[in-house]
């Protein structure tokens, strides 16, 4: 008989449990349009103000949702790291062996620091964004947390999985005596493998890596899990032929029993004699995207997710990764990457998202042009006084320019016109920095650095999208 | 997203071409009519994609020295500044919170003016923060009485 691999939760657990966000305090945050007080502005500062206070609102919702996603991935991870150290400090199963399986704890531990950092500095860069005056600021600080919180959220999945290989070594050294301990190394071995290469492109957290690793993650929970059901069925027969049959019997419901055991990995596809490419089609529905009568992923998480989709945070073919990775459809990644449009309209796909895609990355050919620091770098540490620190140095604050454009502001190209040739935009921007501490006779914050600098882009139509850069 | 488009050919010679199609003769002919509106707006109005607010400023600038009338754009340009940093007008307390937009506004307006010129652009920041002007006030255009006398017309 096959064996299926059981009901698998733990990734819907990852990310739908009760997510219920706080209601945003729209009116402690401050206003960047003030009204008129003679009441003169007319219909197009009216409709300019209108515009203002939704980009200012969205930017508090998204400020939120980035939040909320924070918390919830914290939450997943919380629970793999509590099953790591409980493995890690069993002197039997998977501690017994002569501890030759320590390398494989030791392993999923060491990727916990940097997903507490990509989410610690997630917070920090949704915290920042707290109180500045510039609505279009504030939307592209959030961003910068995107591929932070994307790498944290698919990191967070794989670390979940590695521990359920973990505890099915752990079971297996334990109860199952008739597969080899060798043979159980090798899987271990080739599992960790599979999985190093995607691990170690999350952990750069680089915007480029993360969001290859995320497209193609359904794809490698397909092939962890036929990994995760050959074992099991290699220790099933091997435990058959050493005269256990009873036990072998009981050993999928002792996995899915144990309570350690935070199954994350998908369902294995149908049997081939199944039609192969569809299990039940994905909808929308009020209680959030099912399948057939099952809720795959919560409406209170498509709502988060959403949010995180249309202000650019997070990208679309990421989240449908996940949902995709919920539903259990990993394998179908060859024969059809796309969600049903319901589904993708109700995360938050629409032509304006897929033109920012276009616009940020190699469609422009903007990945290709050289980065800049629109802080300027000689003055690291006056920047790093005034609170450009952590999650919010003066690197993460690098624009992409193409060469025409970037000529121009350094003051040569087709920048010159008649006899004036403005000072280039490191100098101004010092400058101006400078007198305007010089005329509110203090220094000047974080936030109305960031409010000058947001008026100085946008005059010069530098695109507020923000990459990190190197240090020289 | 904005976009390099505004860098893109020949920015000058779009510029003017806009400006005409408006049925203006000159750029500072269009800005005058808009005496409070932002550099960016005033660049969102002539192109939608493809003028820049400092393309605005460096025009306005040219234009103004043919014409001799380097104290009436800086006037110009400090209208501007103010109408977007404290649409309100001026603070009747010029402390936190209320010093900053002020700050903003005056700091931004230096960066819009020759260098040569920007010293004694300082001073006249410094005078508006040692002698402020009533609460409220919010010049309508260079023509602003207060103005004339920070910034007077060097040539009259």
């Amino acid at each position: 008989m096959g064996v299926r691999a059981g009901t698998v939760l733990g990734v819907a657990m990852l990310f739908t449990g009760c997510a219920s966000l706080p209601a945003p305090p729209v009116a402690g945050a401050r206003s960047v349009v003030q009204s008129r007080s003679d009441g003169r502005p007319g219909a197009l500062a009216g409709a300019r103000a209108s515009v203002a206070r939704d980009v200012q609102q969205r930017g508090i919702l998204t400020r939120h949702a980035v939040l909320g996603a924070v918390d919830q991935v914290q939450g997943s991870g919380a629970a793999a790291a509590n099953g790591l150290s409980k493995l890690a400090a069993s002197t039997s199963g998977i501690g017994g062996a002569n501890r030759i399986f320590s390398r494989h704890v030791a392993y999923g531990s060491a990727q916990l620091p940097w997903l507490q950092n990509a989410l610690a500095n997630s917070r920090a860069l949704a915290d920042a964004t707290a109180g500045i005056g510039d609505a279009d600021m504030d939307l592209a600080i959030l961003r910068m947390a995107g591929p932070r919180l994307q790498a944290a959220m698919f990191g967070t999945i794989l670390l979940a999985t590695w521990v359920d290989f973990l505890s099915l070594a752990d079971v297996v050294l334990q109860r199952f005596h008739f597969y080899s301990v060798e043979t159980l190394f090798a899987d271990m071995n080739r599992v960790q493998q599979l999985m190093a290469p995607s691990l170690a492109a999350l952990a750069s957290q680089d915007p480029d890596q993360v969001e290859v690793v995320a497209t193609a993650m359904p794809d490698l929970m397909g092939k962890l899990t036929l990994e995760f059901s050959s074992i099991r069925e290699g220790v099933r027969v091997a435990t058959v032929r050493g005269g256990q049959a009873m036990a072998a019997a009981q050993l999928v419901e002792m996995l899915t029993m144990l309570s350690a055991m935070k199954m994350s990995l998908a369902r294995l596809p149908p049997p081939p004699a199944a039609p192969v490419a569809l299990g039940p089609s994905l909808v929308m529905g009020s209680g959030g995207v099912m399948m057939g009568s099952q809720v795959v992923v919560s409406a209170e998480w498509v709502e988060m997710v959403r949010r995180l989709v249309q202000s650019g945070v997070v990208s679309l073919p990421a989240i449908s990764a996940a949902v995709r990775i919920h539903a259990g459809q990993v394998m179908m990644a060859q024969a059809n990457g796309d969600l049903p449009q319901g589904v993708r309209d109700a995360l938050g796909d629409s032509p304006e998202v897929r033109g920012m895609r276009e616009t940020g990355k190699a469609g422009a050919g903007m990945s290709e042009a050289p980065k800049h620091h629109v802080l300027p770098e000689e003055h690291r540490a006056w920047f790093e006084e005034r609170g450009f620190r952590g999650a919010m140095n003066i690197d993460q604050f690098c624009v992409r320019l193409e060469q025409a454009h970037h000529q121009a502001i350094h003051g040569g190209g087709n920048w010159r016109l008649g006899r004036t040739s403005p000072g280039e935009w490191n100098r101004k921007i010092m400058d101006t920095l400078r007198d305007a501490e010089t005329a509110v006779r203090r220094m000047l914050t974080r936030n109305e650095i960031l409010e000058i600098v947001a008026d100085n882009m946008k005059n010069y139509r530098i695109p507020m999208s923000f990459v990190p850069g190197r240090r020289r | 997203m904005t976009d390099g488009g505004a860098w893109e050919g020949n920015w000058k010679a779009r510029l003017q071409e806009r400006v005409r199609g408006l049925g203006f003769t000159s750029l500072t002919a269009f800005a005058e009519a808009r005496p409070t509106a932002s550099l960016v707006a005033l660049a969102e109005e002539l192109g939608k994609d493809d003028v820049a607010g400092i393309q605005v400023c460096m025009g306005l600038l040219a234009e103004a020295e043919q014409r001799k009338q380097l104290a009436r754009f800086e006037r110009d340009m400090l209208v501007r500044e103010l109408s977007r940093c404290i649409p309100n007008g001026w603070p009747a307390v010029l402390e936190d919170p209320y010093r900053f937009p002020v700050a903003k506004a005056l700091s931004l307006w230096i960066g819009d003016i020759p260098e040569a010129r920007q010293e004694r652009a300082r001073r006249v920041m410094m005078t508006l923060l040692t002698n402020p002007p009533p609460p409220g006030w919010l010049p309508q255009g260079p023509d602003d009485e207060l103005l004339r006398m920070l910034l007077p017309d060097e040539e009259a």
